[in-house]
């Protein structure tokens, strides 16, 4: 058993953990999965890595409740996200919007890779064909060779 | 196209991304942004824990506010309560001291409260949209807003209270 484990069983047994509470009442079906679509775009603060709509931490249960309530207040999408772009900046989001210094994060490692493509079609085209001396004969007036072979021959 | 021209964009490429993860070095890739620094607190309106009523931020117009996020089921939360309680008797007067219980229930807040002291308000954010508000992003963590009601610094750890001297300096001035 790891450490981790005995913490959260050591958590568990002292009350340390957040009671669950219920989300806000579900909208109708058609901004219910608006709230969700933009839920599963918005980073959970709690759980790095799970947006607000996978997580069960309760912060990102707050969240989607706030979420649910810039819906339900007629907010655009783009208003929703950019109420926690003003709170914790472009971390917020999952998905990076591709301006500014973000285009770098979405065109470099497209434009390294057409690169490195590049560079591995122009080796193969300079290959050498197969069976072809990969060593240039030697001059016939190469006199130390010729020296060498009159020795050997010798 | 030119093979230098070429392997010039590839290297100015390879320049861009080693300095991108240079930069990236000494960043807490799990520290979260902090935004609302510098800007105008959200407006609230909470029901007290510890007495009747309601708390409006409106209300405390020409005040210093320190507010604390915290719960009780956070263990570093219980750490720093006495050195809130020290803070709010040795600034009590000069800045308004609120808590904020988050994700928590009313009858353990109160039995916590009861256990361990109470020098200031305590405010009732069931389902957590003032934390949401303020951008917390997990407990303890405690603002210090000025007067004209502008979030100067957020602590985002158990506070101590030299690093509390330091923080409500700023909003007293």
């Amino acid at each position: 058993m790891n450490l981790g484990l005995i913490l959260l069983a050591a958590g568990l047994v002292t009350g340390q953990y957040a009671p669950q509470r219920q989300g806000t009442d579900p909208l109708d079906a058609e901004r219910e999965a608006r709230v969700h679509r933009l839920g599963k775009g918005l980073r959970c603060p709690m759980c790095q890595g799970q947006s607000i709509a996978d997580s069960p931490a309760p912060a990102a249960r707050a969240q989607l409740d706030k979420v649910r309530e810039l819906v339900a207040a007629g907010r655009s999408d783009a208003e929703v996200e950019s109420y926690f772009v003003d709170r914790y900046g472009e971390w917020a989001l999952l998905k990076p919007k591709p301006q500014g210094s973000n285009l770098l994060l979405w065109l470099l490692p497209g434009m390294l890779l057409l690169a490195g493509l590049w560079i591995i079609l122009t080796q193969v085209k300079r290959a050498p064909t197969p069976g072809a001396p990969s060593v240039s004969p030697p001059k016939a007036d190469d006199d130390y060779l010729a020296q060498v072979r009159n020795d050997v021959d010798r | 196209m030119n093979r230098n021209v070429i392997l010039a964009i590839v290297g100015v490429l390879g320049a861009a991304f080693f300095i991108a993860v240079m930069l990236s070095f000494g960043n807490d890739p799990h520290a979260v942004p902090f935004m609302l620094e510098g800007k105008p607190a959200p407006a609230f309106s909470m029901k007290r824990l510890d007495a009747d009523g309601t708390v409006n931020l409106a209300d405390l117009k020409g005040k210093p506010v320190v507010l604390n996020f915290w719960a009780t089921w956070c263990g570093p939360c219980a750490q720093e309560h006495p050195v809130l309680e020290w803070a709010a008797k040795k600034y009590g007067n000069d800045a308004v001291f609120i808590g904020v219980v988050f994700e928590d229930t009313e009858e353990a807040t109160k039995k916590f409260l009861a256990q361990r002291g109470s020098s200031f308000q305590q405010l009732y954010d069931p389902q957590s949209t003032m934390a949401v508000d303020y951008g917390v992003t997990g407990v303890p963590e405690t603002y210090f807003i000025d007067r004209n009601h502008v979030i100067v610094s957020k602590y985002a750890a158990p506070i101590n209270m030299s690093t509390f001297d330091k923080h409500i300096a700023q909003i007293l001035k």
